[in-house]
């Protein structure tokens, strides 16, 4: 953790080949700009339908910094989230509010009042923290063993959160939370965290980390270093998890403990595996193409005319959540390595072909060794 | 109030719907390594069952869940989990997840998400005196039928052809099918025992609780899987064993804590799967040549 | 030893047979990169005594896992008694007369002795008649008898490898495999080992053993096959390939593929 950033990140010599490597993280960051863009032409309703979709990019995209570079099952991605979007909350409310809705806070805490930017640093770091704390003693974990202890940590969290009152308010939901999230604030936070997460992709931390998931057994054999490579990978994606919670609250202005539980847990994980957990542009397309899907399924639940017809489609509440469980299902079972297969997104290899994107094999890194 | 008699008969009532709902995890994950989280929805499609036949006698009720559950049972394990026979646990646990979330949804959707009242065994509804000791009916039945179905199955498991074929699979399925156990016929008779064990657990959990919503098994799934965990996973003994453990360790902390951290209480039972898997990973009661499956 | 050795006995044919019992053409085995098996063509015929010898990952064992089903072969054929037996269900491979005893031994240490060799008679539909072979290796092998009810992961190297060939041999096999029988094991229970073998060849049972031994692969054999590097040598009876200097060249990896055929 000590050494340098220059020392850690190991940018190819080569300068076209340079330009060439960062072909995924601009295509990415190209396609969040995209939406951002149009979502801005479109109503105050989209909007707010793309908000929510930037904000599980950002979460997914933390999940992805642990999960995919370690091969290593994290549920505990809505626990990470509930840290972050408390922490900020606590730290940025008017302290007017927090006496009303919140009475038994400690002193200090109810003094606080951080200005947004403050107040979301500290809800990443305060989920970075946990993930430190918490990774430490779980990181030597694999397979189903690391599947479960971070599930019972997000159960943890679950019931602490949901039963410490004077913190949280318990079951209640806490209002009042400046919202300050936008469709520019969430955009450009996505576009960071992609960034995040392609950088560290492209340590050395990193790419031994990817080396040590195709193989369990070389991965436990070489003990030490991995457990700790891990362990930075669980802290980055730790915080920006927190940060993807932070944004979840500062735009709803009003949190429940029940909203970081399985359901959320699930559709995270879920949006990783549909796109592809072992590639970045895997975790932004499962999260994008999962939230288009239910938004076109709300859709048909809601009811639309046929355009240029008098008929109204309309199919009874809640067939969408279940085509929803469905088409993740089905993918996992048909398509385990997710939409993307693993692959990023890259220029075709030939040099006279430039038009359009290609996914070529491999994923950066392990493709680049 | 802290009556030592008392509190063991809690201990055991709960400990014993635990144990019921460990195995039923345990069975499939000891031959095939798949954590069934969707066991959840083999409880709860039970309950509804009860639920649905509520007018007709309490034995036909009955006879209809535990069919439902193990159907249900069968068709997951044919459609979902068949096709990712051989997958490394983690993949068929994030599965397991999506055929949770998938029946919920589909309940959800099928009979709404609001709670329905029920009571399935209202000639249980009465206290029975023990000495000076008045002890609940339901509970005392609870006890004994899971401690028959726990006796059963050890005889099952000790005595039978497929006894012996599924404790050889929990062992090692390559060699076991070298020497002519049929894979297909071992899995889906576990995912059958444990249809049977969820829908039993459904008619005394219900018959507790008083009503049955989509999420009715949700809960005490992911407590059973604390004790399969704590028992060792894939050990059928341990996993009994472990929600007996679970079903003390909650009603003595429920008993026993300060007033302000009695909420935190199942907390702490995943703090302890957490130091479990950290320092002893094979559970409490390790089984043999289990080193590989955790 | 009659006792389990008596069975299969009967429909024994020559070794001159029209068609072999097991045959092998191009069979080519691949773990990712690595070649295991490179296009190997072998027969055993009926009633006969195969072995195969070639050093440590010479390809012995994945030959005998992809005779029996356990990894899947990038190419080549596989018939037994006529039918194909490449991609079939592990579990049919017993019941057309396959056993197989792995490297290793692996008896089903959480079971007892009893129940390992109960499981071995798992496709017979005879069960009494099982049970009476099961009673009969108890009384040629009293030390296991002793402990049919103790678990088998108990029982001594030896102990073991002598359950496991029974427990092979409760299927009624047509064709025993073994891989390395010999691996670990004191010399003394060596010989027991393979004086076991030899009188269940005499009830007509094939045998194809893989070994690192070569002097016991060449002395219990109708015909040896030297393995390595994915690939058959060289092959002869015991007066062909005893003494012979090309034999350990091409153990050893020195001759030139085919060499002495």
């Amino acid at each position: 953790m000590a050494a340098s950033i220059s020392d850690r990140i190991g940018w190819r010599p080569a300068a076209r080949d340079g330009l060439r490597r960062l072909v995924p993280l601009a295509a990415l960051v190209g396609i969040v700009l995209t939406i951002v863009l149009l979502a801005g032409m479109g109503d105050i309703v989209l909007q707010r339908r793309v908000i929510f979709c930037l904000i599980h990019v950002v979460a997914v995209v933390g999940l992805y910094i642990f999960m995919g570079n370690s091969g290593v099952m994290n549920f505990s991605s809505a626990g990470f989230m509930a840290v972050g979007a408390y922490t900020s909350a606590l730290l940025t409310m008017a302290p007017g509010m927090k006496s009303t809705f919140l009475p038994d806070l400690p002193a200090w805490l109810a003094a606080a009042h951080l200005s947004p930017l403050w107040g979301a640093l500290a809800g990443g770091v305060m989920a970075g923290l946990m993930a430190l704390v918490i990774g430490i003693p779980i990181m030597r974990l694999s397979g189903i063993g690391a599947a479960i202890a971070t599930l019972s940590l997000m159960f943890i969290c679950y019931i602490v959160l949901g039963n410490w009152t004077a913190l949280t308010g318990g079951q209640q939901s806490l209002m009042g939370l400046p919202s300050y999230v936008g469709l520019w604030t969430a955009g450009l936070t996505a576009m960071v965290a992609i960034a995040v997460a392609f950088v560290y992709q492209e340590t050395r931390g990193a790419l031994a980390l990817r080396g040590s998931r195709e193989d369990e057994v070389a991965a436990r054999g070489s003990g030490v270093r991995i457990v700790r490579e891990r362990l930075a990978a669980f802290v980055v994606s730790g915080f920006v998890t927190g940060i993807a919670g932070v944004l979840y609250g500062h735009f709803l202005g009003t949190l429940r403990v029940e909203s970081f539980y399985l359901d959320l847990t699930f559709l995270l994980v879920t949006m990783l595996v549909v796109g592809g957990m072992r590639s970045l542009a895997g975790a932004v397309i499962g999260a994008i193409g999962i939230s288009i899907l239910t938004e076109l399924l709300r859709l048909v639940e809601v009811g639309f005319v046929l355009p240029g017809t008098s008929w109204s489609i309309a199919t009874p509440p809640g067939l969408g959540d279940v085509a929803l469980a469905a088409a993740m299902l089905l993918i996992i079972l048909f398509r385990p390595q997710g939409l993307t297969g693993g692959h990023e997104i890259e220029l075709p290899r030939s040099k006279t072909s430039t038009s359009g994107l290609a996914t070529t094999s491999g994923n950066t890194g392990t493709a680049n060794v | 109030m802290i009556d030592p008699a008392q509190i063991l008969i809690d201990a055991v009532s709960v400990g014993g719907l635990y144990a019921l709902t460990a195995l039923g995890i345990g069975l499939i994950f000891s031959v095939m390594r798949l954590a069934n989280f969707a066991h959840a929805e083999l409880v709860t499609v039970a309950a509804y069952m009860l639920f649905a036949f509520s007018g007709s006698p309490v034995a036909v009720a009955i006879l209809v869940a535990i069919a439902a559950a193990v159907l249900l049972a069968l068709a997951t394990e044919r459609i979902a989990f068949r096709p990712l026979r051989g997958a490394d646990s983690a993949t068929l646990l994030i599965s397991s997840f999506a055929v949770s979330m998938f029946l919920q949804k589909l309940l959800v959707f099928l009979v709404g998400s609001r709670p329905k009242a029920l009571d399935p065994l209202p000639a249980l509804s009465r206290t029975v005196s023990i000495g000076s000791l008045q002890v609940s009916a339901l509970k005392l039945v609870t006890i004994v039928v899971c401690l028959t179905l726990l006796a059963a199955l050890t005889a099952f498991l000790k005595w039978t052809r497929f006894g012996l074929q599924m404790r050889a699979s929990a062992e090692n399925f390559t060699m076991s099918r070298l020497l002519g156990v049929r894979a297909n016929a071992v899995i889906a008779i576990a995912f059958g025992l444990s249809g049977l064990l969820a829908a039993v657990v459904a008619v005394l959990f219900a018959a507790q609780s008083g009503f049955v919503q989509p999420r009715f098994g949700v809960q005490i799934v992911i407590i059973a899987f604390v004790a399969t965990v704590i028992g060792g996973l894939g050990n059928l003994f341990g996993a009994a064993v472990g929600g007996f453990f679970v079903g003390v360790v909650t009603i003595l902390l429920q008993a026993f804590l300060p007033a302000e951290l009695r909420p935190f209480r199942e907390a702490f039972l995943f703090v302890i799967v957490i130091a479990i898997l950290l320092f002893r990973p094979q559970g409490l009661f390790p089984a043999r040549n289990l080193k590989e499956r955790v | 030893m009659t006792a389990i050795a008596g069975q299969g006995g009967g429909r024994q044919g020559s070794a001159e047979t029209l068609a072999p019992l097991l045959s092998i053409r191009g069979l080519t085995v691949r773990y990712g990169p690595i070649t295991a098996l490179d296009g190997l063509s072998l027969d055993v015929g009926a009633g006969q005594v195969i072995s195969i010898v070639g050093p440590n990952g010479a390809g012995k064992s994945s030959l005998l896992a992809a005779i029996a089903g356990t990894v899947k072969p990038a190419g080549g054929q596989v018939t037994f008694k006529g039918q194909p037996t490449i991609g079939q269900p592990l579990e049919q491979t017993v019941r057309r007369g396959i056993a197989l005893v792995p490297e290793g031994r692996h008896v089903l240490a959480s079971l007892t002795v009893l129940e390992n060799l109960r499981l071995g008679a798992t496709i017979r539909r005879d069960t009494a008649e099982a049970a009476r072979e099961i009673e009969g290796f108890f009384k040629t092998f009293p030390i296991l008898g002793e402990r049919r009810n103790k678990s088998a992961g108990r029982l001594s190297g030896g102990e073991q490898q002598m359950l496991v060939i029974a427990r092979a041999l409760l299927s009624k096999p047509t064709l025993l495999m073994l891989d390395e029988p010999s691996l670990g094991l004191a010399p003394k229970i060596t010989d027991q080992i393979y004086a076991m073998l030899a009188s269940i060849r005499e009830a007509g049972v094939s045998i194809l053993v893989v070994e690192q031994n070569a002097a016991r692969a060449l002395r219990v054999a109708d015909r040896t096959y030297v393995l390595n590097g994915g690939i058959i040598r060289m092959s002869g009876t015991e007066a062909e390939l005893s003494g012979n200097p090309d034999f350990e060249a091409a153990y050893f990896g020195l001759a030139p593929r085919g060499g002495a055929q």
